[in-house]
């Protein structure tokens, strides 16, 4: 029997054009018609954030979801999590689900742990004896034992993430919804929690998990879902899935295809070039908020070599800038290097970007130089993480390829001129 | 043309289970549709989350006196102040009749009563807003937030009653009369406190939601609290509107449902004021009306509003 199995699902935004009923005409047509839904009469434009969307999950299937932001993954695990209810179609599901919608999402930070969990279980509608008996296991894979006397707010982010992941996988779901959720803590527990919806997804506990991080979603799902618009753009194997996903995303940066560029040279071999976030950990996604390093890793084959590396960053097929190392890095013994450029939180936008990487191999006899150039070495999508108030498709002030954070100054000056 | 009403009050869709998971049932399937759920299937569903409104209550109880320095000092001094003032105007200057007792003591009964509805309908209106973080977030029966808002009204309520006490003894130590009604009449009181709490929920279930679509709605309901605050008994007794009006109109007194309520705190704390099989029955009607009537109104915008929040 499945899991769950949703027809038809479809959440219809009613936008309104004089901004959502605030002016007095709109109160007014109110007055007149209190109990029908006021939007009906005012100028009205719909949106679809989600459009006949319909699948089938077995027991323990791990459902990756993956889109760029807009396509409806949150408003998709809202409904399942029945914050929101959908305006067409129909879910039927067994069993009980437990949603991890947003870090700590449920809790009271003024409260300890200890009540907190047994709040939990209340809103989850578990018995209150069933739930005390849990606490000692939730706090222990929480690791915060020593800290459960003090209110939550004295927290850090990642003890925060860490006790709510643990009160879900313990609430005995058999469906769990994550949004986004296990990109924030450490890297031990995110392996730990990995590791741990696999093994529940062993024993038959179904999976939503939407990640932007590729990665990730290879490693534990068996079932990817694509996203695009608000519609299933592609459902199943998860490596033919997010292959197809990254393509597109490649095919929107519509870079010059055909040249693929050279891996080696007589001096030199490019092993790989990844995105890699500040711990070195493998990343799919740049977050906005956060520096990256493009990393270039490649075998040198004699001494005394020297190299100089370039990037080229594109976006939309405009080359947004190229960057050079200033100086040629010595390379003294043959052997395995890496390259590491920083980009800084807060530059680029909320586009996938495709870099070309160049290096430069000068030996210290020589004139002649020997350069690599891998064109669209690596594509990666920059995310920014959705707020309600400002949805991704509607912000105006992200426009344009690259979306530095800048500091503005506003002042006064001492006299006004010709006064 | 019953079934459309049928439809309308939401009985007609068949009793869903939420997605909270039945682990006390066999079937532990689940379904999501567009359809609003029945209005019995909700009442169900509440009464299993019951506990939560515990959780609910203490928080916005506990956010109502904390991170105030001289908090023990306003929570009497608030309320206080009004009552002192109000009693020097209608008390003593005005000579505003009260049924035998000190005017202060009228006064500080009918306002003890009195506030638990006006602060529980300002409360409850803003319920689903100052809730939001997390109706955006969990599921659990949206009913809890506009429930659980009037606990705060009701524990100010037990300042404004221990104050009432202490004004009892001060008057038997002085005038050696004991004004509180220490018998079973006090549980007719508790009935009138429980009556008010009721009402401000019901009021409240119309309010929240429409200002979930005018945010203006918070500030006018203020207003509309204190022009229903003068024509309920609390400055002046029952009986002495009662003497204006021409017996066959006393119905259009009792037809606001806070003067029952009010007269009969006073009759069980106090033993005074204007109980009447009439006037109990006109205002029962009147609330269960306002009461169903707000249930039905905030099940079928519950959706809508959660958007728009």
């Amino acid at each position: 029997m499945d899991s769950l199995v949703a027809e038809g699902l479809g959440k219809c935004y009613i936008l309104s054009r004089d901004s959502e009923g605030k002016s007095p005409r709109s109160f007014w047509r109110w007055l007149k018609n209190p109990l029908g839904d006021s939007e009906s009469t005012a100028k009205t434009r719909d949106f679809w954030a989600l459009r006949d969307v319909g699948f089938r999950v077995e027991p323990g299937t791990i459902l990756g979801v993956i889109g760029p932001n807009g396509a409806g993954k949150t408003t998709l695990l809202k409904i399942l999590a029945r914050v929101i209810t959908p305006t067409t179609g129909r879910v039927v599901g067994v069993g009980r689900v437990v949603s991890l919608l947003e870090l700590g999402a449920g809790f009271d930070p003024d409260l300890p742990a200890h009540d907190n969990i047994l709040m939990n279980a209340a809103i989850l509608g578990i018995p209150r004896a069933e739930a005390q008996r849990r606490i000692k296991d939730i706090l222990e894979f929480a690791e915060v034992e020593q800290f459960t006397g003090s209110p939550l707010r004295h927290y850090s982010s990642g003890m925060y993430l860490r006790l709510a992941f643990s009160v879900a996988i313990h609430m005995n779901p058999q469906i769990l919804l994550a949004d986004e959720i296990l990109a924030v803590g450490d890297q031990a527990f995110q392996e730990r929690c990995l590791q741990k919806v696999a093994e529940l997804g062993r024993d038959g506990l179904t999976v939503l998990f939407v990640s932007h991080d590729m990665d990730a979603i290879m490693r534990i799902c068996n079932r990817a879902m694509w996203l695009h618009q608000g519609a299933i753009r592609k459902l199943g194997d998860p490596e033919e899935v997010v292959d197809e996903y990254q393509n597109a995303v490649w095919s929107q940066a519509d870079i010059a295809q055909s040249e693929r560029g050279r891996r080696s040279n007589r001096y030199a071999e490019v092993l790989s070039v990844r995105l890699v976030s500040s711990t070195g950990k493998d990343i799919g996604g740049a977050p906005v908020s956060e520096d990256v390093f493009i990393k270039t890793r490649f075998r040198t084959n004699k001494p005394n070599l020297t190299v100089k590396s370039a990037l080229d960053l594109s976006t939309k097929g405009q080359l947004i800038f190229r960057t050079a190392d200033t100086e040629a890095r010595p390379l003294p013994q043959a052997g395995v290097y890496e390259v590491l450029v920083k980009i800084p939180r807060d530059l680029l936008a909320e586009l996938p970007y495709v870099a070309t990487v160049g290096c430069i191999f000068k030996r210290d006899t020589e004139t002649k130089e020997y350069p690599l150039l891998m064109y669209n070495a690596l594509t990666f999508l920059v995310y920014g993480t959705d707020t309600p108030d400002a949805p991704a498709s509607g912000r105006l002030d992200r426009v344009g390829y690259i979306s530095p954070k800048l500091e503005w100054t506003v002042r006064q000056e001492a006299y006004a001129a010709g006064a | 043309m019953l079934l459309a009403l049928r439809r309308w009050l939401g009985l007609a869709t068949p009793v869903v289970a939420g997605a909270d998971g039945f682990h006390d049932r066999k079937s532990q399937k689940w379904v999501i549709e567009p359809a609003r759920v029945g209005l019995i299937a909700r009442a169900e569903e509440l009464w299993r989350y019951r506990r939560i409104l515990w959780f609910f209550a203490a928080r916005r109880i506990k956010e109502r006196y904390e991170d105030k320095t001289l908090g023990r000092f306003w929570m009497f001094f608030q309320p206080l102040a009004p009552i002192l003032i109000s009693t020097m105007i209608f008390g003593n200057m005005l000579q505003v009749p009260s049924d035998g007792v000190p005017y202060f003591l009228f006064f500080l009964a009918g306002m003890s009563c009195w506030r638990i509805f006006e602060r529980g309908v300002i409360r409850v209106t803003r319920s689903l807003e100052q809730n939001r973080g997390l109706i955006k977030k969990v599921y659990f029966p949206r009913l809890i937030a506009p429930i659980s808002s009037v606990a705060p009204a009701l524990s100010e309520f037990g300042v404004l009653f221990t104050l009432l006490v202490l004004t009892c003894i001060y008057y038997f130590v002085k005038d050696g009369v004991f004004y509180l009604r220490l018998g079973p009449q006090l549980l007719v009181g508790v009935l009138a406190v429980g009556l008010a709490a009721f009402l401000s929920v019901s009021v409240g279930l119309w309010t929240t939601v429409m200002q979930t679509r005018h945010k203006d709605v918070q500030f006018s309901i203020r207003y509309f609290m204190q022009l229903w605050h003068y024509v309920t008994p609390v400055i002046f007794p029952l009986s002495e509107l009662l003497k204006l009006l021409p017996p066959q109109l006393h119905f259009v007194a009792y037809l606001n449902p806070m003067s029952p309520v009010v007269e009969m705190y006073k009759w069980g704390v106090l033993g005074i004021g204007h109980v009447s099989v009439a006037s109990v029955a006109t205002g029962l009607t009147m609330m269960l009306v306002i009461f169903s009537g707000g249930v039905v109104y905030f099940n079928r915008s519950e959706a809508a509003s959660v958007d728009r929040l």
